[in-house]
């Protein structure tokens, strides 16, 4: 390795347990000060793994079996596998190598109570004094566009702004390497735009910057260089001309995502038939909002009046959400509704099925009010994917997570027929017995959709689907949703993706300012 | 004005050991009307009630039988079961020992339902707690809220798929069956990825590190501190010698 490396890594194999076949092989690679590196990959093919053994989020010895060495600034540890091997020291390790893990909410220390103090988490363990770290704090959070949000609780943010906030985290100790995994996942459009232009300032400062993808974003194409990883090992690397000149190296499962913003069509559209025009005049709406408005009360400052007094400035009414949102949704018809990160989104989606309930106005679900009712019951016609998929996952194996509550709806039998059925058309067959919470990224989400998908609810209500996917994911996810559109539900789906929202549906909406509007 | 939260605990503290030690009705009772209307003040009042019932209830009731029915020393005789004596003497002696422990309790409640734990927190790191032990201290104080949200979580993930909840305790506590092994598996996980965030965010380093919150402590309130473990020491000490003579 050249002087000139601050990072590098030489990794003959690396398994997570003793006798398991190798997640990472033959994988060499080293970064530079000041360099953008964009390690692209499909789903499954070890990024992840990649990504948190060179932070030393994954100390080789407890966290796996690594053969071969890691370097840092100069000093090289080799590794053989063996009990005798050097131990990483994570809090060194970290303080120069940051890290945006791929879920957002797992850099969070959970100890600290509002977003300025989970800025400064790091700041405080290295004995940064207060003035310094009151001003990173508020540097980083004009960066990112938390301003706003500085005193709320972490567990209050929106996707969008959970990933905003990790990102904060990392950068904020200005390490000397940064390495993001999936830092575009669940942004919206502004924060695409702020996380390209915060990388400016950091690379001219000498940072060297690694981002691990399955998708080639737009700001990706300015990078020094691109690596594929595929199957758990290096398969090309080059300048992105280089790749993209030859298309053979880059693998099927690299999305070519948001390059082209508008009306992009999917090649994979053109494989399927055609949807069949519904007649959507004719029958009844399966589900109905008549101005529904929301708010979230602060729980935190109700009946605590002595925190006014403290000055902690949060707003004593509750935060306004959604205004007045209408929506009338037709059988087959599928519907997609973007809008800026915390526009209010996934609390839209959370009360289709009563999950929350509109502080005014109603819901109605095949024409009849849910407000009486409980989520339980609303639940067997409306499905909801949330945005998170471990918010949605709790069982033990991918089988029973699918098989949950079907048995006593449906009798054993079809429970079973179902389930193998639903795991089928999201391509996890094969993974019946695994564990939900070791499955990557994109596995979990396509769990968590047959998990919806087995139920045949009539409204689909789909919280970012197309985040974690790459491109066979995708494939999965739209088949799923023409299918299920074809066979009469209807299917409103949360994205970010407007090319692929225009590829999909039927209409396309906008919530924004707490109303939903037509794009 | 709000109180550093370590004076608060001195006071919450000192007058559970003052009441304790000083057995004297008057001012157990004054000691419990007093923490009800601190608790009302602070708005607390309500989320304080079931927590002080589910702990004082049953020690009241079980105070009442055990001197109410069987104190050796009662004279007065109210009612007679077999070896079961009613005496005005056990009452009055179990009132007592109720209104104790009563005014004991609801003083720490109202400690530990109005503190700001994130305040306590930065309060005790200013104070030289660091490293794992600090981890362990904030993670128990954050530890109900924490399992809170992640039942919660879990609860509507199943109710998302069909686990229909009726309102009320008792549905809830049925319900409760389904989730309590997701949760614990749960807990686990966070427990294994929050290790790996915290050491490299620092958190076990052994370094000085300083507190992004800022927690006033004013000289007046070291003082009070010190005067209120003084006399906490002070009534244990008189007790003791009472108890001597
Ligand atoms: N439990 C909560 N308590 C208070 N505020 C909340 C809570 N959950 C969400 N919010 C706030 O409500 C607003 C809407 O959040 P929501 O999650 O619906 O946004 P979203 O449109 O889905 O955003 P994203 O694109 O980032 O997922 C945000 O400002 C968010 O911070
Ligand atoms: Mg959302």
């Amino acid at each position: 390795m050249e002087s000139n490396t601050v990072l590098g890594a030489g990794i003959r194999s690396f398994a997570f347990h003793e006798d398991d076949a190798p997640v990472l092989r033959d994988v060499h690679l080293s970064f530079e000060p000041g360099t953008l590196t964009a390690i692209l990959g499909p789903s499954g093919s070890g990024k992840t793994t990649l990504g948190r053994l060179l932070a030393g989020w994954l100390p080789p010895g407890p966290g796996g079996r690594l053969q071969g060495c890691l370097s840092l600034s100069g000093t090289t540890l080799q590794f053989q596998g063996a009990a005798d091997d050097p131990r990483i020291n994570p809090a060194q390790w970290g303080r120069r190598v940051g890290f945006v893990p791929q879920d957002a909410s797992a850099i969070l220390s959970t100890v600290r109570a509002i977003v300025a103090e989970e800025l400064a988490f790091g700041l405080e363990n290295a004995g940064t004094d207060r003035p310094a770290m009151k001003a990173a704090v508020e540097r980083t959070a004009v960066l990112l566009g938390l301003r706003g949000l500085l005193d709320r609780h972490p567990d209050t943010l929106s996707g969008g702004q959970l990933r905003r906030l990790a990102i904060g985290c990392a950068v904020i100790a200005e390490p000397d390497v940064l390495i993001m995994d999936e830092p575009f996942a669940s942004l919206d459009a502004a924060g695409t735009d702020e996380l390209t232009h915060l990388l400016g300032p950091l690379l001219r400062r000498g940072t060297a910057v690694v981002i691990l993808s399955q998708a080639v974003e737009e700001t990706l194409l300015a990078a020094e260089r691109w690596m594929v990883l595929d199957g758990g090992t290096l398969t090309a690397s080059g300048t992105p001309a280089e790749l993209c000149a030859s298309p053979g190296l880059l693998p099927a499962g690299i999305r070519r995502a948001r390059i082209n913003r508008l009306g992009t069509h999917r090649d994979f559209r053109a494989k399927l038939k055609p949807k069949p025009s519904h007649p959507a005049q004719a029958s009844a709406p399966v589900l109905e909002l008549r101005d529904v408005a929301f708010g979230y009360t602060d729980k935190a400052a109700k009946g605590r009046k002595a925190r006014a007094a403290t000055g902690g400035s949060a707003g004593d009414g509750p935060q306004q959400v959604l205004r007045g949102v209408d929506l009338e949704l037709m059988p087959g018809e599928i519907v997609a509704v973007t809008g800026p990160n915390g526009a209010g989104k996934s609390t839209f989606l959370r009360h289709l099925n009563g999950l929350l309930r509109p502080t005014s106005g109603t819901v109605l679900v095949h024409g009849e009010d849910i407000s009486r009712r409980p989520v339980g019951e609303v639940a067997a016609a409306v499905g909801l994917l949330f945005q998170h998929p471990r918010h949605q996952l709790f069982e033990r194996t991918a089988a029973r997570e699918v098989r949950f509550g079907l048995d006593r709806r449906f009798g054993g039998s079809e429970a079973a027929a179902r389930t193998g059925a639903a795991l089928a058309d999201v391509g996890l067959s094969a993974h019946e017995d695994a564990h939900p919470a070791e499955l990557p990224a994109s596995r979990q989400r396509l769990l968590a959709l047959a998990t919806v998908l087995a139920r045949r609810p009539a409204v689909l209500a789909l919280d970012e689907p197309t985040v974690a996917l790459d491109g066979d994911g995708l494939s999965l996810l739209d088949a799923a949703v023409r299918n299920a559109a074809a066979a009469g539900a209807a299917v409103v789906l949360v994205t970010h993706d407007v090319p692929y929202a225009r590829s999909v549906a039927d209409r396309l909406l906008t919530l924004d300012g707490g109303r939903l509007a037509p794009l | 004005m709000r109180l550093h939260p370590l004076t608060s605990l001195a006071a919450a503290g000192s007058t559970a050991v003052i009441t304790t030690a000083a057995a004297y009705l008057p001012l157990s009772l004054a000691v419990i009307a007093a923490a009800a209307g601190l608790a009302a003040w602070a708005g607390t009042f309500r989320r304080l009630l079931p927590a002080a019932a589910a702990i004082l209830v049953p020690l009241c009731l079980s105070l009442l039988v055990l001197h109410g029915l069987f104190f050796p020393e009662g004279i007065t005789v109210l009612g007679e079961w077999g070896p079961a004596r009613v005496t005005s003497e056990g009452l009055s002696f179990a009132v007592q020992r109720a209104a104790q422990l009563s005014a004991a309790v609801l003083a720490l409640l109202v400690f530990s339902f109005s503190v700001s734990v994130p305040d306590l927190v930065a309060a005790l790191s200013a104070k030289g707690v660091h490293g794992r032990f600090a981890f362990v201290l904030a993670s128990t104080l954050t530890l109900l809220p924490a399992i809170t949200s992640r039942l919660e979580r879990i609860r509507q993930a199943q109710e998302a798929r069909g686990l229909v909840i009726r309102r009320g305790i008792l549905a809830r506590a049925a319900a409760f069956r389904l989730q309590a092994v997701p949760l614990v598996s749960v807990l686990v996980e966070d427990a294994a990825t929050r290790a790996a965030a915290l050491d490299a965010r620092g958190f076990g380093s052994t370094g000085p590190r300083t507190s992004y919150r800022e927690v006033p402590d004013r000289p007046w309130e070291q003082m009070l501190r010190i005067v209120l473990l003084l006399a906490a020491a002070a009534a244990v000490a008189a007790r003791l010698l009472q108890a001597g003579t």
